[in-house]
């Protein structure tokens, strides 16, 4: 293995260890040594969340641990993009997400973004309690291909339908794949109201948008 | 659990969210839905937010048919929590309503149970700080977080108290966030039990039942769940309570009619699932989680006729 090759291994372990310290660390050592910014995040940091998801999945790990990883994560990333390479980076998707408007419960968006975020998506937060007119003018603006929603209440679930409605009238809804997630949430639901996706945790959500756009 | 479905209300007129505020109104909106649905009991009050706002965090009251939230949560971390004095839920205005409607339906009718809903522990405090740290600080800052948790939990019980004093026959104690699916079995173990089952036990003190409603899927806490202090056990709609009741000795189960078949299905389908639930010999039925407010009437009486032929 190589120094770089271990450098990775050892970013990537540290976002599993959730070790915040570590990660910034061997990130400065990652500069210091001249690796490549992206690859070390590709390769190494992201690659760590890769792994806590999977983690997260398998049910070792829960929203507490996926978060601190992610935290290491990022810490680490704030190092490297600095020295990240202009047209280093793929093309990334881009996408929005949010809460829907009336709900603000955002624990579940917010390990989406962090998973579609360390796996190469450029994601856009809206936030929580977020307008079904936001979603659309925001996806239009940046030129989103992914409209991500949820909701954690049924109350408010039925307001994602409304973000549907306005694309159709708009006559843009062909220009986005559509997906919803969330407690009460369901592949029926999401059906009935004319999303393209759905999934039930924040792992399978990295899976199903790299469907929907493959 | 809010029952007060929009077409309730404005056949009534007693509507949310301006009977967030009254006990009268409060009062009123509980007995319609009584009526209405054929609930037995009145459920009071009609959001999970009194608890959090007298603690500091703001509120937006929502609307008709929106229930109340948490706009702002006051603090950025547990360890910037002041602990405010004893006796501050009870004395906010809106604590008030509840106390009034409690003790205003207990009066006049004292043959339906009413049941007091408090937030749990953990939702409160996730509703004081942002949900995303405070759980990451569940790891982080164990001293901080049982600090905060102690505090919060204090609070619950004197409020929870003052519900019982005025007339309260049940305590219902909802607490999300505490499900296994966020917390997973550990921190469900060290906080959700102990601090559920510390409101719990404070409240049993009082001779008052406790009605435990734990969110998610319940997998990976069963080990815990024969420790819980509840009276009875409210969980979501996929949970097989027949099972559940055999493997943890819940002493009573309540559930679990999925809440999505109550808006969307059909009075058959609802009607027969109902019938399903009781042959599995569950004690309470309900709905298995929050009452979405658009649920159709005729929906929740085919769920409630069902239950009472028998």
């Amino acid at each position: 293995m190589s120094s770089a090759e271990e450098l990775y291994k050892q970013l990537a372990d540290a976002v599993v260890d959730m070790d915040e310290e570590k990660a910034v660390l061997l990130a400065k050592q990652a500069v210091s040594q001249k690796v490549d910014a992206y690859q070390a995040i590709d390769k190494g940091l992201a690659k760590g969340m890769e792994r806590a998801g999977k983690l997260f999945e398998d049910e070792e790990y829960f929203v507490p641990e996926l978060i601190i990883c992610s935290d290491a994560m990022n810490a680490g990333i704030a190092v490297l993009k600095p020295h990240l390479k202009p047209g280093t980076a793929a093309a990334r998707h881009k996408g929005v997400i949010g809460v829907i408007e009336g709900d603000t419960h955002d624990i579940g968006k917010n390990l989406v973004k962090i998973m579609l975020e360390s796996s190469g998506f450029d994601i856009l937060d809206l936030g929580r309690d977020v307008p079904p007119q936001t979603f659309v003018d925001k996806a239009i603006e940046i030129g989103a291909e992914l409209i991500l929603m949820s909701s954690l209440m049924t109350t408010t679930m039925d307001t994602m339908g409304d973000v549907i409605k306005i694309l159709i009238d708009k006559g843009v809804r062909d220009k986005f794949k559509i997906a919803v997630g969330g407690g009460p949430i369901s592949q029926a639901f999401a059906d009935r109201i004319g999303a393209d996706g759905y999934s039930k945790n924040a792992a399978e959500a990295v899976r199903m948008c790299q469907s929907l756009l493959a | 659990m809010n029952a007060a479905i929009v077409e309730v209300m404005q056949k009534t007129g007693n509507e949310l969210p301006r009977a967030h505020h009254s006990g009268e109104l409060m009062a009123a909106l509980a007995y319609d839905v009584h009526r209405a649905t054929g609930f037995e009991n009145f459920g009071i009050p009609f959001c999970m937010t009194v608890e959090a706002e007298a603690l500091g965090s703001e509120v937006d009251y929502g609307s008709l048919k929106c229930e109340p939230k948490i706009a702002k949560e006051v603090f950025g971390s547990v360890k910037d929590v002041r602990c405010l004095s004893s006796g501050i839920i009870q004395n906010t205005k809106r604590a008030g309503a509840v106390f009034a409607s409690v003790y205003e339906l207990s009066k006049k009718h004292p043959d339906i149970p009413v049941t007091g809903s408090i937030a749990g522990p953990l939702s409160t405090t996730a509703s004081l700080i942002d949900p995303m740290t405070f759980l990451k600080e569940l790891r982080r800052e164990k001293d901080e977080a049982h600090r905060v948790l102690n505090y919060v939990t204090d609070r619950l019980i004197e409020y929870a108290k003052i519900i019982a004093d005025s007339g309260a026959d049940i305590i219902g104690i909802a607490d999300p966030t505490a499900t296994g699916e966020i917390l997973g079995p550990k921190l469900f173990e060290e906080y959700a039990l102990t601090y559920i089952n510390k409101l719990a036990g404070a409240i049993h003190e009082l001779g008052i039942p406790v009605i435990v409603h734990i969110c998610g899927e319940l997998r990976m806490v069963k080990a815990h769940l024969p420790r819980l202090r509840g009276d009875a056990l409210s969980v979501d709609a996929f949970v097989n309570l027949r099972e559940l009741k055999k493997e943890t000795g819940v002493p009573v189960t309540m559930g679990n009619l999925s809440t999505y078949m109550l808006e969307f299905g059909t009075p058959e389908k609802i009607y027969r699932a109902a019938r399903g639930l009781l042959k599995n010999d569950i004690d309470i039925l309900a709905p298995a989680c929050g009452l979405s407010t658009s649920t159709p009437l005729e929906h929740i009486t085919g769920f409630t006729q069902a239950v009472q032929k028998t």
